[in-house]
């Protein structure tokens, strides 16, 4: 078995040997091309400039063929690595969740989370990891080859998106907010509900991508992060799949929405129709004579 | 500038159907336009619009059976023409069943070179139902054109466009020469609500439907298996009292009692 892996970042670099060793391929040649500096846990790092589009079609008739090709669920992997497997005719799976090697099938969620698909394991397949479902590590020191590859798309700069260094992923408890709010200043108060509570605030996507009230690394969804937590409280969100399957390995889901018919209350296990506005002061009084803080 | 919008007609995830054994009825499940694919007709439109040129929508019927669909599809290609599009080139064939970026790239390359072949293809980031993003740069491939991705600002230049594309951690600016195949995302621009006028004049643009023999392309093969619900239990207790104190009291109760709020 022959292994190529992309990679734009050293944070994958556990998923991806997760999958590996679950896969049983840990003696298989493992191939990085990289962008970041991968000291450990591959044959071989062809290092390069940048993930661009074209980097794996480039460097292709270098480093030859693979049965397997691996890259995190990054936006820049998903792009070079469907443009190869384009460029080659090779099937792409992304974002697998799990996989049988001995049954042959792997998976993925379809239709926003509410549906799981099963493949056909085939070589030579192209896949990208979901984040976070496996971990691994496997040490080998590679040997590095610096390449020097122009790109057919040219950099012009870069910008830094800011972020709170929030992590919603791990957090045992998010209070997230959603377009029921009416301007920022009112998340306030689910700021101070996550603080009495001892969690975060997460939100979903136009808070984050649309307003910009909010740093991405808050943003919960398909698109954004998955929690996990023991409880999430979603404010006047009204429960799109894109969202909320992104919550469902939380254990327990409050949603607080003035209409009771949005989709969240299906989604949720108690459900509180009521204006924010009004309900939200009074919880948070309560909660904190309740709880004595 | 003419410019090219594949467009899904995509599964409704807010309309999911199965049966006792936990399936999925696809063939049941009522198909819709594809979020996102509004924002790219949009930016397309745009583009249209400033340059002079033609903007044609391009799209394959991937989920099945055909017949169940088709009306479905319509409808969606004429909300793609009624939001801006001219002219739109379609293949709909009773051996497509499933929707595989494989297969679904030979065969929109195909239609695109065959018609039109404008030289700035644009996608939506991803698609609702499969949402796998991998259809834009694997057509791009399959074209011989550049690509980009997640692009969040779009502007046209002398042979390339100019992209502020989303990287997760950072932003980068991209000079991508033409030809070449953009994926947008939902936040480039607030498509506008098509006008009655809009979509009464749609109705009479032209919409040409072909199969698969009529671009040469033999059957396909779909490489899934099955479909599965994902089911989560969830309570679904409202809570309700005469007082909103007392609500939030019941509330606090409720997360006391589950041990996830600690007093
Ligand atoms: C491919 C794709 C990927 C996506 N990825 C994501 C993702 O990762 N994350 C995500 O969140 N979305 C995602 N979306 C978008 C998603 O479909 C929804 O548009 C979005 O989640 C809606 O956000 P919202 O619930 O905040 O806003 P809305 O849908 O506008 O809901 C606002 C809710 O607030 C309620 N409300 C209004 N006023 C009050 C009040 N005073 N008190 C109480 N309730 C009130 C309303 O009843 C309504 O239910 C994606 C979409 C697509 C197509």
């Amino acid at each position: 078995m022959k292994v190529l892996v992309l990679l734009d970042s050293n944070k994958y670099v556990s998923d991806i040997h997760g999958f590996i060793m679950k896969a049983g391929f840990s003696d298989a040649s493992l191939v990085a091309v990289s962008n970041v500096e991968v000291s450990e846990g591959f044959d071989k790092v062809y290092r390069v400039g940048d993930v661009s589009s074209d980097i794996l079609v480039k460097l292709g008739s270098e480093i030859g063929d693979f049965d397997l090709y691996l890259a995190p669920h990054s936006k820049k992997c998903i792009e070079a690595l469907s443009f190869y497997a384009g460029s080659r005719g090779i099937p792409i799976v992304t974002e697998v969740t799990d996989f049988s090697i001995d049954e042959g099938r792997i998976y993925r969620n379809i239709l926003s989370g509410r549906g799981l698909v099963s493949y056909k394991f085939t070589t030579p397949m192209a896949i990208t990891i979901a984040t976070g479902k496996f971990k691994g590590s496997i040490s080998k020191t590679p040997e590095i080859i610096n390449m020097d590859i122009s790109p057919s798309t040219q950099l012009l700069s870069t910008e830094e998106k800011a972020f709170g260094g929030v992590d919603i992923e791990n957090a045992d408890i998010v209070v997230g907010v959603g377009r029921g709010f009416k301007a920022k200043e009112d998340l306030d108060m689910a700021f101070e509900l996550a603080k009495v509570l001892g969690g975060e605030v997460g939100c979903s996507r136009p808070i984050a991508a649309d307003y910009h009230w909010l740093d991405e690394d808050r943003w919960i969804g398909i698109s954004g992060k998955k929690i996990r937590g023991k409880l999430y409280i979603a404010i006047g969100i009204s429960g799109a799949p894109q969202h909320i399957m992104a919550a469902n390995d939380v254990k327990v889901i409050v949603a607080i929405n003035k209409d009771k018919n949005a989709p969240i209350f299906e989604y949720a296990d108690y459900g509180v129709v009521a204006d924010l506005y009004q309900f939200l002061p009074v919880f948070l009084e309560r909660l904190k004579t309740r709880l004595g803080v | 500038m003419d410019v090219g919008v594949i467009v899904k007609a995509a599964l409704d995830v807010n309309v999911l159907r199965s049966d006792p054994s936990g399936r999925i009825s696809i063939e049941s499940i009522p198909l819709v336009i594809s979020e996102y694919d509004r924002n790219a007709i949009y930016e397309g439109a745009k583009i249209c619009e400033s340059t002079g040129g033609k903007l044609y929508i391009y799209s394959v019927l991937t989920w099945g059976p055909m017949e169940r669909k088709l009306k479905d599809f319509e409808n969606v290609i004429r909300e793609a023409l009624a939001l801006g599009g001219e002219e739109a080139f379609t293949v709909v064939d009773k051996s497509i069943n499933s929707s595989e970026p494989m297969y679904t790239s030979e065969i929109l390359a195909k239609l695109i070179s065959k018609y039109g072949s404008p030289k700035l293809i644009l996608a939506g980031e991803a698609s609702t139902d499969m949402t796998s993003s991998t259809l834009a740069p694997y057509l791009a491939a399959k074209l011989g054109y550049n690509v980009a991705t997640f692009v969040k600002e779009l502007k046209l230049g002398d042979g390339y466009v100019e992209v502020l594309r989303d990287a997760d951690e950072r932003l980068e600016r991209l000079s991508v020469s033409l030809p070449a195949v953009v994926s947008v995302t939902g936040e480039i621009n607030t498509p506008r609500l098509p006008t009655l006028i809009q979509i009464r004049r749609a109705f009479r643009k032209p919409l040409h439907k072909f199969t698969l023999a009529d671009l040469g392309l033999s059957p396909i093969m779909s490489r899934y298996e099955d479909y599965k619900v994902v089911t989560v239990k969830r309570k679904n207790v409202i809570i309700e009292d005469e007082s909103l104190e007392g609500v939030a009291d019941k509330l606090i109760e409720h997360l006391i009692q589950e041990g996830v709020v600690k007093r």
